[in-house]
């Protein structure tokens, strides 16, 4: 109860926090920003209600979690799968960042839409907390929801995609396009509220509301995209390389912006990204995914004192950074391909040095630079815990 | 090697002129990784594209000087320019896949490019080493054509045998014996000399099987190869001036690190000098010497990597450093600019 009071109190008095990312967004952004902040000052909102609560815990489970693609000939038999995710097991926990690293193709995005049942997972299963089913579902497994259950759950997640402009509706009034999560989900009364409400909480104000898209930087359509994540009052928040078409000083606004609506509504935050240094800043618990599999999972600070998995080294030492000249290990050769065919006779994934490997390897020798050969990485290994909580695929 | 005086370039659009750049002052010395540094729209790319004169017909350079090797090129002619565009500056864009032609094979584009810039030395090549100049039959097999004359004969045979007149199926049989034939006593025929630059080209920016790369076309290449493979095309020309603008915002950081290391050894091997246009102020450290920081058409601070980081002068090059997010969890702070672009 005393969690609720705390909540209402931060809705009472809101100018406190909005001023803050007013006077992030538009400091001498001319006078776009004056009427925001005019705006924000003179509506009340106590009225908007909020059902925020505080948990704690595991809110998501994940177990096993595989998608394959089929690959047919022309024929349509089925020659190949695409592990995209190959046996994931991750728990997130409540009110915290889970972020999800790796490079293009290791499967984040997959895992991102199965956590949604956005497509359908081959096996293995996504266990919900309490929190999340309200002991009103039939099943706290996801695969097993009724279609009725899972339009319940969608509105507990948001999610954020990457590019802002692909994300809305060019068509759409900023009006229509944060309130549609509303109407579809059977709210009449009072959305104009939320709406002004909504985009106040993400530093925007009653001005925008009919606006179309394109009138909006880049980091503003990106509030626009939380603003409409938001709508539904979820409890986790899914984040698909918010930042990666930003500008860092833009970028720097919608961080701090995460980690302010974070503390206010207590989110969880699944943060997919494969900038080091935003995941660094962001997350407290970290993933690290390379060809479908999870190779390395420990809290922040963990990973980054003390990497285990050659992958992972690779990658913290491939991030460019100004602080120190830190020891470079390069990693050779190019991304495999994750197709796998089921003809054993036919390609496998490499565990030798190829031809491509061989000449970076003669490129670099001599130049003092460590470095990792991308076929050894092929080899599958088991997760171990290495440390407390610390989780590696090594020997 | 370059030289920018004072640079200025307008874009004229129907809501007034937008002055992009208000006087952009540059010095690139011969062997040196110079890099560029700013947010969107600050003018880094309209820099690089000014220089070599390739606005768009909106865009117009309106003061300024630029100095190439010792010659004014400000006004130079269109032919000019042509020589100097791949001949002695090769450019790199950010995403391979749009600046590659995606229907002709790499060993075509980069072939056009040695034709237009190293005439002679593939002409030299071919009489010393006798072989064809520019055609070879090696590349020229050509799948469709094959295909259609092979299915053209088939249909022909079964309609004949069909008929029950077996002997007219003949001369189709016959023609298909002489395409394999043909592709048969092919198949040892030497490369042209063409051929042969655009090998070594290729195994200059470390591709392996450059003979197989050469035949294929871009979209059947991972990002890291097509980037290697556009700069590779841009040192076809013995460029003696690299300018990358954004060469690794397209790719992970993994195979960043790769092409980063790649510019890196090429500009030591052949002492090149590197214009490295880029938002990432972490690539311009590990790779650069002297940077310039743009912000709305200017320059705003020049000095070397260690000093900038360091003891950074220009406040907006203190907000920019500081936007970058670091490991510990105190808030980000916003650097005080203005609305980006809107000059």
């Amino acid at each position: 109860m005393s969690s609720k009071r705390q909540d209402n109190n931060d809705v009472e008095n809101p100018s406190q926090v909005t001023n803050i990312y007013i006077s992030d967004s538009v400091i001498n952004r001319s006078n776009i920003g004056n009427k925001i902040e005019t705006t924000t000052e003179s509506k009340p909102k106590e009225d908007v209600p909020s059902d925020y609560k505080k948990y704690k815990g595991k809110v998501l489970k994940i177990k096993k979690l595989r998608k394959h693609f089929p690959v047919k000939n022309v024929w349509g038999k089925n020659i190949a799968l695409v592990k995209a995710l190959d046996g994931v097991d991750l728990e997130i926990e409540g009110g915290k960042t889970f972020g999800i690293v790796g490079e293009s193709g290791c499967g984040k995005t997959t895992l991102m839409r199965t956590l949604l049942r956005l497509v359908e997972p081959t096996s293995g299963s996504v266990l919900l907390s309490d929190e999340i089913t309200n002991n009103k579902f039939s099943s706290n497994k996801l695969e097993e929801l009724t279609s009725e259950e899972l339009r319940n759950f969608r509105k507990q997640i948001g999610v954020v995609f990457q590019d802002p402009m692909g994300a809305l509706n060019p068509r759409m009034l900023i009006k229509d396009i944060v309130s549609e999560p509303l109407s579809i989900h059977g709210k009449t009364e009072g959305i104009r509220e939320k709406v002004i409400w909504l985009l106040n909480n993400v530093g925007l104000g009653e001005e925008h509301l009919y606006r179309y898209p394109h009138e909006f930087s880049g980091g503003q359509r990106q509030r626009i995209v939380i603003a409409r994540a938001l709508a539904l009052d979820p409890k986790i928040l899914v984040l698909d390389e918010p930042t990666s078409a930003l500008d860092v000083s833009v970028q720097a606004q919608i961080l701090n912006l995460l980690n302010d609506l974070q503390k206010k509504y207590d989110l969880t935050y699944v943060f997919i990204s494969h900038d080091l240094s935003v995941i660094e800043y962001m997350c407290d618990r970290l993933a690290v995914m390379y060809l479908g599999r999870v190779v390395e999972e420990a809290d922040t600070e963990d990973l980054f004192s003390n990497p285990q998995h050659p992958y992972t080294r690779a990658l913290l030492s491939a991030t460019p950074s100004f602080e120190k000249q830190k020891e470079k290990i390069m990693i050779l050769g190019d991304v495999p391909s994750p197709i796998v065919y089921l003809d054993e006779s036919k390609a496998k994934l490499a565990t030798e040095i190829t031809e491509q490997e061989r000449l970076e390897i003669k490129a670099i020798e001599g130049k003092g630079i460590e470095y990792i050969v991308r076929s050894s990485l092929n080899e599958h290994l088991s997760l171990k815990e290495v440390a407390p909580s610390h989780y590696a695929r090594v020997k | 090697m370059l030289e920018i005086e004072d640079l200025k370039t307008n874009f004229n659009t129907y809501d007034g002129v937008v002055k992009a750049l208000n006087g952009v002052n540059l010095t690139i010395k011969d062997g040196e990784i110079f890099g560029l540094v700013g947010e969107t729209g600050s003018g880094k790319s309209v820099t690089c594209y000014s220089a070599l004169k390739l606005l768009p017909k909106t865009g117009e350079v309106v003061g300024g000087k630029i100095v190439l090797n010792g010659e004014d090129i400000t006004h130079a002619s269109e032919a000019r320019l042509r020589q100097i565009r791949g001949g002695e500056i090769g450019i790199i864009f950010q995403d391979p896949l749009s600046a590659l032609n995606p229907v002709m094979t790499v060993n075509e584009q980069i072939g056009e490019i040695l034709v237009l810039h190293q005439d002679e030395e593939i002409k030299n090549l071919a009489s010393e080493k006798e072989i064809p100049t520019y055609k070879s039959k090696k590349f020229q097999a050509s799948p469709g054509v094959e295909f259609t004359i092979l299915a053209f004969c088939i249909s022909f045979i079964s309609l004949f045998v069909m008929l029950g007149q077996f002997t007219f199926s003949l001369p189709f049989l016959f023609l298909i014996g002489m395409m394999f034939l043909r592709n048969y006593l092919q198949r040892d025929l030497p490369h042209s000399a063409l051929d042969l630059m655009v090998i070594d080209a290729l195994s200059r920016v470390k591709l392996p099987n450059p003979e197989q790369i050469a035949s294929s076309y871009p979209h059947e290449l991972s990002g890291g190869m097509q980037q290697r493979v556009m700069i590779a095309m841009a040192l076809a020309g013995k460029a003696k001036m690299l300018i990358a603008d954004e060469p690794t915002t397209a790719l992970d950081v993994t195979i960043q690190a790769q092409i980063l290391q790649l510019i890196k050894d090429i500009q030591r091997e052949e002492n090149m000098s590197v214009l490295l246009i880029t938002h990432d102020l972490g690539v311009v450290a590990e790779t650069c010497e002297k940077v310039a920081v743009m912000y709305e058409g200017k320059i705003i601070e020049e000095a070397s990597v260690d000093q900038i980081f360091k003891n950074p002068q220009h406040e907006y090059t203190k907000a920019l450093i500081e936007a970058i997010p670091k490991g510990g969890k105190e808030r980000l702070k916003v650097p005080d600019i203005g609305e980006p672009g809107a000059i």
